[in-house]
């Protein structure tokens, strides 16, 4: 790959002691979602100005319930969580991956529930108001279906103008998915919806499970967390045990694919990926709804 | 040597049909034991004038090449010693006349809006040359019925290399169940496996020109080979080798040069490439030497609606899936991944330059 594609200005994670680079995660907590929502709120650069939920993983209100809960455990009780979508666009009843992350997403763990509360906001409406707030200041790290971010696309038509950047976790390019041979799991949540995100305009950067799959943490690195002194890593350690079954099963793998951590990292780092640049369109019919086609500009 | 492997040419002549044709009738490998056609870089009923005119042409080289034969055969009518039969010349050259099946005109849904691509390869197909139109005529069989006779005849015998859309593949398919065990094998050239297509950047020309067709074919349990656009853009005939065949005295090779221009600029444009992709010869060469290419094998499916219409998706059965997907329980086919391109150009450059 070549790295002539990263477009917009990259900032780099570690200079910017009087200005933090805002950001606001969309999530579906879900395991991996977890590790990568601790991750943003120990990194002192980052501002989380606030967590939106979506379904996928698990149901939108499960969602809201675990994104309130992270908040608690990460000791941020003050950032606010809005509630979005419990469906996609168009297809009603969302299908859940209860099967990977557990019927309550994070690892079937016991957890009592979270003492704060969502905010009054919808989804939609806090990413448009933060993002007006803030107008180019704001980043979003997109880790479940789209819904959520073409709804504010929708709602706002300066909306992809004035976001930063999204980085989205989304796709299989040019790879097998992982609902099926054609789709990746986020697109195939919100097939409409991402065809609406990738062509709105906004500065895009996609991290697809062609890369995601490539990054594993391994039993021994697994338990190497455990034993660990980390704030969270008894916690997501225990989280992960649900997850980690699953890819024996599913793929072979004795260890999980850090798909969520990859993108907070692509978002932080960008320096660690190269980039291609190009249209993607999302099929949204067909055996091979949900899946992403990039033009890689060899044809005129 | 062993018995020449039979093959049938279904193609849309075309200018790389063209070159694919010449290669496979200068094959000692294989004998071509007739052309299906179809639409495609033409309209069927060009193709089938392309088809005659290109057997014909073919046949009437090997004439010249074998002609002192004939004239000795001549010199034995006249002494009264042999009896010649109306073709002895052509049966003196190892081949009688190739038979050619109209296929056809329309889509395997009876679509007959049809994306024909003479802005590659010129309107009449064949470099814009204006051909006087051929000598010959089509047998009365369709090329579905032909395709069907010919592997009933020869079952497990007949290898189809597939050069174009595949309607008249999936309509021998669809009449007659015994097709897929009679056939040897179907050697396709179509589709992108994990690259851009050539349509557009979902679809590669072929299998857009009739993917419920393409479908069917994929899915039929039928032993298929594949040939994607990922293994045809590896192999190209450079600037400098159409130099060469224009240099050399092979009547092919002169023909050829003659038709290349118009395909040779289209590829100047489009890919601002220095030469052209030699989609076609290289799916006859691996029918003739399979060893030329490497391939996977796993599920293949066919979008056929939507803006990816006419994506090949390939799938390797290693994962596995929590849900029943559209590619579970199909048969597997071969796709090839990689070709030994060098000596697949020469190939194609020595059997052009002797003829």
């Amino acid at each position: 790959m070549s790295s002539d594609g990263i477009d917009g200005v990259v900032v780099s994670g570690n200079c910017c002691s009087k200005k933090c680079d805002k950001i606001i995660i969309d999530t579906d907590p879900g395991i991996d979602d977890s590790i990568a929502i601790l991750m943003a709120f120990q990194s002192p650069e980052l501002d989380v100005l606030g967590l939106t939920t979506v379904f996928g993983n698990v149901s939108t209100e499960n969602a809201t319930r675990n994104a309130l809960l992270l908040c608690e455990i990460a000791g941020r009780p003050d950032v606010p969580v809005a509630e979005g979508s419990s469906e996609p666009l168009k297809r009603g009843k969302p299908r859940i991956a209860d099967f990977v992350h557990g019927s309550n997403g994070l690892g079937n763990i016991s957890l009592d529930p979270p003492k704060s509360e969502k905010c009054d906001k919808s989804a939609p409406e806090f990413l448009v108001d933060k993002v007006s707030e803030f107008p180019g200041e704001v980043s979003i790290l997109a880790l479940g279906p789209l819904t959520n971010i073409a709804l504010a696309i929708k709602r706002d038509s300066s909306f992809a103008s004035k976001v930063k950047r999204i980085v989205i976790l989304g796709g299989a390019f040019f790879a097998l998915g992982n609902v099926n041979p054609a789709a990746e799991a986020n697109i195939y949540g919100d097939p409409e919806a991402a065809d609406v995100v990738f062509t709105s305009g906004a500065n895009i950067d996609v991290v697809g499970i062609n890369i995601t799959t490539q990054v594993k943490l391994t039993d021994t690195d697994l338990e190497e967390l455990r034993k660990s002194n980390g704030r969270h890593a008894q916690l997501l350690c225990d989280m992960c045990k649900f997850y980690r079954d699953w890819h024996v099963k599913s793929d072979g793998v004795y260890g999980i694919f850090l798909h969520d951590p990859v993108s907070f990292v692509a978002l932080v780092r960008p320096d660690l990926f190269t980039f291609k640049k190009g249209v993607v369109r999302v099929e949204t019919q067909g055996i091979c709804v949900g899946l992403t086609i990039m033009d890689q500009g060899l044809k005129k | 040597m062993e018995e020449p492997k039979k093959i049938i040419i279904d193609t849309d002549p075309g200018v790389d049909d063209a070159m694919a044709i010449f290669v496979a009738l200068q094959s000692p490998e294989v004998e071509v034991i007739g052309l299906t056609t179809i639409y495609g870089n033409v309209y069927t009923t060009l193709a089938t004038r392309n088809a005659l005119h290109l057997v014909s042409l073919s046949l009437s080289l090997n004439y010249i090449v074998f002609s002192f034969w004939e004239i000795a055969v001549e010199m034995l009518d006249l002494m009264g010693a042999a009896v010649r039969s109306s073709d002895t010349s052509l049966e003196i050259a190892g081949r009688t006349d190739i038979p050619v099946a109209e296929g056809s005109h329309v889509t395997i849904t009876v679509c007959t809006k049809l994306r024909i691509a003479d802005f590659v390869h010129g309107t009449d197909g064949l470099g814009n040359q204006n051909f006087p139109p051929p000598k010959g005529a089509p047998i009365k069989q369709s090329a579905a019925e032909f395709l069907v006779k010919q592997t009933n005849l020869y079952p497990g015998k007949v290898t189809v290399v597939a050069l174009g859309p595949l309607t008249n593949i999936a309509l021998a398919i669809q009449s007659d169940p015994e097709f897929v065990k009679n056939v040897g094998q179907i050697v396709l050239l179509g589709g992108a496996f994990s690259v851009n297509g050539n349509v557009n950047p979902a679809a590669e020309a072929n299998i857009f020109g009739d993917p419920d067709a393409a479908d069917i074919v994929f899915t039929s349990g039928a032993d298929i080979l594949a040939i994607g656009i990922n293994v045809t853009h590896q192999v190209v005939l450079t600037d400098a080798d159409q130099d060469k065949l224009a240099e050399s005295s092979g009547k092919l090779a002169q023909y050829m040069c003659k038709i290349l221009d118009v395909y040779f600029s289209y590829h100047h444009d489009a890919y601002s490439t220095k030469g052209v992709y030699l989609h076609d010869p290289t799916t006859v060469l691996a029918a003739v030497d399979p060893s030329l290419i490497t391939y996977v094998e796993g599920a293949v499916r066919v979008q056929t609606v939507g803006i990816t219409r006419g994506l090949t998706l390939f799938y390797n059965k290693q994962k596995r899936f929590a849900e029943v997907t559209e590619w579970s329980d199909k048969p597997s086919v071969k796709v090839a991944v990689t070709v030994n391109a060098p000596e697949v150009v020469k190939l194609v450059m020595e059997r052009l330059m002797n003829s």
